[in-house]
């Protein structure tokens, strides 16, 4: 729940770079490319357009929600699958939507502490590539066939332990809590109706979202963060990729009428619910990494440093009461430790999971009686100006590789601090088990 | 102890058949209760309807109670000057206040809890606004629901009129809480004095919640606690607390043990040396320790100083749960049973809080809680001893409670109506039957019930509520 004292030395960790594979809707075009396929094209990626020494990397930072069970430290398994040096160390942090910024902060920890000075922090998923479970109850009645020495008697049992069928087959992933038991579009759909965020402003938001991120595309800006990724040519030569260059999800021909024509996706005995298809993000596949340093070691090096990593907290709230709200905690927590105000912000960044989630959090920021009750605040935290508020688009357009988003934002931003001029860039993101999280990052040149 | 008619009315098909034959059978219906440590919002997505008899100044706490609680507020047209207190506080925790229709309640509107501020009546005329906020409300609150008044006390009242107006509260809840107990719902009155205010969130909480699921019918006076402290905690309030009850081996006595340790406290076991294997089994389980000691034996009080200053340089609970009854007529009754009763039930714990306090034992903002009776307040046939010893408990409290608020420290008695344990599984069935069936309720409570009252009193939250006889009877008493 705190915030981090202050780094008693006096290093600090700065963002010199940061790259991404396009955001591609899952069991789509990547469906062929592993989480380890994805993060080994983002780190790759990273290192030929932000070069450093190899010698001088120090350590791996990368995180992952589905990771795969055989080999859950993937941010090892991809350094080794880029030809890093094996002297390179590398560790994978989870913290659901939040993993890839933990990736960055736990980076900008370690050099602030003095263990490292140049660290690829980042994160990959690939829901396409989602291992189906096999329930635990098949599992233990087939292992006396499978592992034992079998009688006909095991067989029998083993069968009559599977009845009914409908028990074993193998279900599909969903985000589900498990403390709840509920769908997260479920808890965003509460969001809403708690917090009254109507349909048309969930609407209205999605499609800023799309509008943005349609011109950040348009304008270029984001050809130097993404970065290609090959599919293999499923039955073609493996050696004659296709070639994914850009994200699939933004819909620059999106309107307010295309969106208030989908059906309500969570609403539980049908009819009056406001959350979407088009107001919630999408299942995607994707990666994002970025190359963190000492302030020394850049200017060492002649690298210029984007931003500096300044503050983050981590939050949780009560997964059974509000599920998305933890930014509303966490982000004036990042102000206070930075001595900052909500106005002296230039740049706001949320991750999107759903529009009525980022209202809610705005809503709560927003309301004193919210800072006097949650945070011990006398005064409300204050209004973000809708200007300053993702304003290269988010993850309801671009869509949400879950441990990609964090690196995604903090890899936009730091580029929008040192192409704006601009001094600071405030982070939320919200999280599954009613975690929260939020960072600071302030220009490096100033 | 099997409750034929309990169970009859939990199959709905018994229900209606009961209805349709015309049976002049009370069907209880099952109570909702909680179970394991304090939630920290025990009134989840519930919906509480809030009405008042004039402005209040209570009503921002009203409002942040019911949201910090997790329940939305629906206000009625009376309700209307707090408004603004209810709209803010549901939107700090995204419970949004609605209001009732001025039309009256729609088809299939349903309330889990009506409240009601009658603080500010000035006199008899102002009570209409019970009448006209209840009338049309009471029948939409769901079964186990709760209603609670909140008023003052009649003897703070600065005319006669409003002296009246404020007991007139008191009879009118009494009587609600019979008209809905037939559902499981409970009707409390809580009476605020000066300084009170304060110390109101915990009280209503507990009073909403399905923690109180056996209270019912009764006022319950809320005054000045000790100013300044920290806000009191939502959940494990008892961290770091040192409790001693007596007479946990089994029982109710077994079911308070194992209710304050799971709100953290360290629970000592005290029980007779007889019960050594009952009872040790108990501290076991929920990782207390046993104390070996008859209550009754002259060297008692100080045995258990001694262990206390030893183990735990003091205590912060003490629960006088350990009982006996030996029943008989008065003119049929031994010496031996008069002297036993009023020994154990009356004189040992005197005893013991003279022997803690003279010793400092008892730490500053500590808590007393004394098991009593409905029937020390009613008072039963062939209960002389027994009613006279629990009567004596509950003068005892109200004056010990005087002398220890300097200090922060609680004195209250707890009084348990029908409450099935291997004590009332005794009693001839007939007296049983006849029991239950009488409390608004129409059924016995558990020794749980009794539980989570006593642990709602150890807290720090209880700090506004002291030299109280809390009745844990589901409104079984008859008069008074």
């Amino acid at each position: 729940m705190r915030t981090r004292a202050r780094a008693p030395h006096g290093r600090r960790a700065v963002v010199v770079g940061g790259v991404r594979t396009p955001f591609v809707k899952a069991f789509a075009e990547l469906m062929k490319v592993d989480t380890i396929a994805l993060g080994a094209a983002a780190m790759r990626g990273l290192l030929e357009r932000h070069p450093v020494p190899r010698r001088d990397i120090d350590a791996v930072v990368w995180s992952g929600v589905i990771l795969p069970s055989i080999w859950p430290n993937i941010g090892r398994e991809i350094a080794l699958e880029i030809g890093l040096d094996p002297a390179i160390e590398a560790m994978t942090v989870t913290r659901a939507c939040a993993s890839s910024l933990q990736a960055v902060t736990t980076a900008a920890a370690m050099i602030e502490r003095g263990e490292a000075d140049v660290v690829i922090a980042g994160g990959s998923d690939s829901t396409s590539n989602a291992e189906v479970k096999l329930p635990q109850k098949l599992v233990h009645a087939a292992a006396p066939l499978m592992f034992g020495k079998r009688t006909a008697g095991d067989v029998l049992g083993a069968l009559s332990q599977l009845m009914p069928l409908g028990q074993i087959v193998p279900r599909a992933p969903r985000v589900v809590e498990r403390t709840t038991g509920k769908l997260m579009g479920e808890a965003a759909e509460d969001m809403a109706r708690r917090n009254e965020i109507s349909r048309a402003e969930q609407d209205h938001f999605a499609l800023r979202s799309h509008q943005r991120a349609a011109a950040a595309i348009a304008s270029g800006r984001l050809a130097r963060e993404v970065v290609p990724v090959a599919a293999p040519r499923s039955g073609d030569d493996p050696a004659e990729p296709r070639w994914v260059h850009s994200d699939t999800l933004v819909r620059a021909d999106t309107s307010l009428e295309k969106l208030a024509r989908l059906k309500p996706a969570f609403a539980r005995g049908g009819g009056d619910g406001t959350v979407t298809a088009g107001n919630s993000s999408p299942l995607t596949d994707g990666a994002a990494a970025v190359l963190l340093m000492s302030e020394e070691k850049a200017s060492a090096l002649g690298v210029v440093a984007l931003a500096r990593v300044a503050a983050w907290s981590y939050v949780g709230v009560d997964p059974a009461d509000q599920l998305l709200i933890g930014p509303a905690l966490a982000m004036p927590r990042v102000l206070d430790e930075a001595g900052r105000d909500l106005g002296d912000i230039d740049l706001v960044d949320m991750h999107e999971a759903f529009a009525a989630q980022v209202l809610s959090v705005l809503k709560a920021l927003e309301s004193g009686s919210f800072a006097r009750e949650r945070l011990g605040r006398a005064r409300a935290v204050g209004a973000v100006d809708p200007a300053r508020l993702n304003v290269r688009g988010g993850s309801l357009a671009f869509g949400h590789p879950f441990a990609a988003t964090g690196a995604r934002m903090v890899t936009t931003m730091a580029h929008e601090l040192r192409e704006s001029g601009k001094e600071t860039a405030l982070l939320g993101i919200c999280a599954q088990g009613g975690l929260g999280a939020a960072a600071l990052l302030e220009n490096a040149a100033s | 102890m099997r409750d034929v008619l309990l169970e009859l009315g939990a199959r709905p098909a018994a229900r209606r058949l009961v209805a349709r034959l015309g049976l002049p059978l009370p069907l209880p219906v099952r109570l909702t209760r909680a179970g394991g440590p304090w939630e920290a919002q025990p009134l989840a997505d519930q919906f509480i309807a809030v009405g008042a008899a004039s402005p209040s100044p209570l009503g921002p706490t009203l409002a942040r109670t019911i949201a910090r609680a997790g329940a939305s507020a629906v206000l009625s047209a009376s309700a209307s000057a707090s408004a603004e207190a209810f709209r803010e506080m549901g939107r700090a925790y995204g419970r949004t206040a609605g209001t009732v229709p001025v039309a009256g309640p729609s088809h299939g509107f349903r309330v889990d809890a009506l409240v009601f501020d009658a603080t500010e009546l000035d006199g008899p005329s102002r009570l209409r606004a019970a009448y006209d906020f209840f009338h049309p409300l009471v029948s939409t609150l769901r079964p186990s629901g709760r209603v609670v008044v909140l008023g003052r006390p009649p003897a703070e009242a600065t005319t006669t009129e409003q002296a009246a107006a404020r007991g007139a509260l008191d009879g009118f809840t009494r009587s609600l809480a019979k008209e809905i107990g037939r559902r499981g719902s409970t009707a409390n009155l809580v009476q605020v004095a000066a300084g009170g205010d304060a110390h109101l969130e915990p009280v209503l909480r507990f009073l909403l919640s399905a923690r109180s699921a056996f209270v019912s019918a009764q006022p319950l006076m809320v005054g000045t606690g000790l100013s300044g402290l920290p806000d009191p905690p939502l959940v494990r309030p008892l961290e770091r607390k040192v409790a001693l009850v007596t007479g946990a081996a089994r029982g109710i006595g077994q079911a308070i043990a194992e209710r304050l340790a799971q709100e953290g406290a360290h629970v000592i076991c005290l029980d007779r040396p007889a019960d050594d294997t009952a009872g040790g089994q108990v501290a076991r389980a929920l990782g207390g320790s046993f104390l070996p000691v008859d209550i009754g034996v002259d060297g008692a009080p100080a045995a258990i100083a001694a262990h206390l200053r030893e183990r735990h340089g003091g205590v912060d609970i003490v629960v006088h749960n350990a009982g006996i009854t030996r029943d008989k007529t008065l003119a049929r009754m031994s010496e031996e049973q008069w002297d036993d009763t009023l020994g154990i039930n009356l004189r040992a714990p005197l005893r013991i809080d003279q022997a803690l306090l003279d010793e400092g034992l008892l730490r500053d903002e500590g808590r007393v809680v004394c098991l009593a009776s409905v029937a020390g307040i009613a008072g039963n046939h062939g209960q002389t001893n027994y009613a006279a010893s629990k009567a004596g408990i509950a003068a005892y409290v109200r004056r010990r409670a005087g002398e220890l608020a300097p200090r922060g420290i609680t004195v209250n008695a707890v009084a348990p109506g029908l409450i099935e344990t291997r004590m009332s599984a005794a009693m001839p069935a007939l007296v049983r039957e006849a029991a239950r069936r009488l409390s608004a309720l129409g059924q016995g409570g558990l020794p749980s019930d009794v539980a989570e009252v006593v642990t709602f009193l150890s807290t720090p939250g209880a700090a506004g509520v002291s030299g109280a006889v809390l009745r844990v009877c589901g409104g079984a008493l008859i008069g008074a």
